[in-house]
């Protein structure tokens, strides 16, 4: 029994009775612990997952309804809510902190017999593109240990790309998903604003951000957004998809179907040459397959990374006030302390990123400022949204490269930044502008992977699930090295 | 131009007291140079985007019980009252 299988085989399999969950969960947790001292991927792991499936297992031989995933696998980010169990967002500010109670995606999860493996490591608050701000150590890139995962879901993609896991779930608020989906080579899915529920998401840019799907087959993903997606009472930005089936017709192919290159994304000189090199190659497979590839200009993407961190930090900021020692926190006694030197010694424990981004996050809106940067960014976005609507009245699909460069060396970015943030040029307008986007493994080059990134208008997830799918088609890619 | 005692200014109201000033400062200041790249955008006639989310779609404002006793999650609580440090 392989665990480099796809969730769909994995059903086929359980339904066939080649394998059962049990042998498939316990063969999981070996190999987890195997793994893990080298990748750290997760952060905790479910100890009764054993039991879990063998219940499941008792529903399967006597007949009784079974949910979707069948005892499948699925790892959870540790800023999603599992409840009895730590949440800590990578964080040592919540190193201690148990979730009362579950996250609609993880309800949805269970609900349909999905096994919660554990929880997987991040960039502290999802901070972060390359999981080294998680204040309990990196993620390790299973392609090479050397280099970053990508993040801030970097402990999800490696969970997956590793096969410590057949499905994760990523957040995205800037790339988050689709970035380590990039460097781990796995799919990276970031839906339509509204499309998931993010109760129980530990917030940190509301307006923007969304519970994402991670796998190693597109369609996979399109079984996991089938399973979580739509309207949610506790989340009022939800969206009603209830007639949605992604799954049905992903190989519908893409033949005459229009794809914009954006130019800001795929030249100039932040563009690595080796990922030029394979976004070529992509570029040629859609053609291919019968779609008419053009190149479209939308320039407001060279504002969109300010934008992006002048917004994201400024929710951050109000998101980041609850961690007062007093409703979020650890231990610590209030005896000797007045009120605002308490809430700083508390603070004492957010990592430096975090910190960073909590202070420009209390100043960018801040009075005699807010002009000058939370203004002008909203403005930019608004703008951003006009011109990214204009292009898919002529395109159906725009595509860039996902990162504009390869895995880095732990470190290599770590102490500039700026250089960081840079890294997320081709991924923050999907959020800016509510639009879904996919990251597709498509090369490894030298050891490394690249991905591409196919973006599709409001609510159009289920064609560019087609387009993912279709382009999935054209490439093969290499066992991971494990 | 921002300068250090703004920078400052702002921790100090965000309750944060950081170590390596002068490292934070440094960088903080180079990200909000960064940023000023927005003056070169053309967005003069562009308006600020205002969000609504339509009443029916909010949940009915009504109590939901819970069953775990939340305030026994907490340390520094007695009986029904969390306990604070002291206000200056």
């Amino acid at each position: 029994m392989s665990l480099a299988i796809s969730a769909i085989d994995y059903i086929n399999g359980i339904k066939n009775n080649t394998i059962t969950a049990e042998e498939f969960v316990s063969k999981t947790l070996e190999h987890i612990k195997k793994h893990e001292p080298r990748l750290h991927a997760f952060i905790s792991i479910n100890e009764s997952a054993v039991d879990q499936a063998r219940q499941i297992d008792k529903k399967i031989k006597s007949g009784q309804k079974v949910g979707a995933f069948y005892g499948m696998p699925i790892s959870v980010k540790d800023n999603i809510c599992v409840k009895g169990g730590k949440t800590t967002c990578a964080s040592k500010m919540l190193e201690n902190y148990i979730s009362p109670y579950d996250a609609t995606v993880v309800t949805r999860l269970k609900d349909q017999d999905a096994i919660i493996i554990g929880k997987t490591n991040l960039d502290e608050f999802a901070m972060g593109v390359a999981t080294e701000f998680s204040a309990f150590g990196p993620s390790k890139n299973p392609w090479n240990i050397d280099y970053v995962p990508g993040g801030s879901s970097g402990g999800s993609a490696v969970s997956v790309a590793a096969l410590e896991s057949v499905l994760s779930l990523g957040s995205d608020t800037g790339g988050s998903v689709r970035n380590p989906g990039s460097f781990c080579s796995i799919v990276g899915f970031k839906p339509t604003y509204g499309l998931i529920s993010r109760y129980g998401l530990v917030s940190y840019a509301n307006s923007i951000e969304q519970i994402g799907p991670m796998g190693r087959r597109v369609e996979d993903v399109a079984l996991l957004l089938n399973n979580i997606s739509g309207k949610d009472q506790h989340d009022p930005t939800t969206i009603h998809n209830e007639e949605q089936d992604y799954l049905s017709g992903i190989d519908t192919g893409i033949s005459g179907k229009k794809i914009g290159i954006i130019k800001e994304m795929s030249s100039g000189a932040g563009l690595d040459s080796t990922v030029e090199s394979v976004f070529k190659n992509a570029v040629s497979a859609f053609e291919k397959l019968g779609a008419n590839v053009q190149e479209i200009s939308l320039d407001m993407i060279q504002y969109t990374v300010a934008t992006y961190y002048v917004l994201t930090t400024a929710e951050a900021g109000s998101n980041l006030s609850r961690y007062d020692n007093l409703r979020y926190g650890y231990d610590l006694d209030s005896e000797g302390y007045e009120f605002r030197q308490y809430i700083s010694k508390a603070r004492h424990k957010f990592g430096a990123e975090v910190t960073r981004r909590m202070i420009l996050g209390g100043f960018v809106p801040s009075a005699g400022f807010a002009g000058k940067y939370l203004l002008k960014a909203l403005k930019v976005k608004s703008k951003l949204k006009k011109q990214i609507q204009l292009a898919f009245s002529k395109f159906d699909f725009l595509i860039s490269p996902t990162v504009p460069v390869l895995p880095f060396k732990f470190g290599e970015k770590r102490d500039d930044p700026l250089a960081m943030y840079l890294a997320d040029i081709n991924t923050v307008t999907a959020n800016l502008t509510g639009i879904p986007a996919v990251s597709v493994p498509y090369e490894v080059r030298h050891g490394l992977p690249v991905g591409i990134q196919i973006h599709a208008n409001i609510l159009q997830e289920k064609k560019l699930l087609q387009v993912a799918y279709a382009l999935q088609g054209t490439t093969k890619l290499p066992e991971v090295p494990l | 131009m921002v300068t250090k005692e703004d920078i400052e200014h702002v921790a100090r109201l965000m309750r944060i007291d950081i170590e390596n000033a002068d490292e934070y400062f440094d960088r903080i200041q180079k990200i909000l140079s960064y940023f000023d790249i927005l003056d070169k955008a053309n967005i003069s006639d562009e308006e600020i985007p205002v969000q609504q989310i339509a009443i029916d779609d909010l949940r009915e404002d009504k109590h939901i019980a819970f069953d775990d006793k939340l305030i026994e999650q907490l340390k520094n609580y007695k009986g029904q009252y969390v306990r604070a440090p002291k206000m200056n």
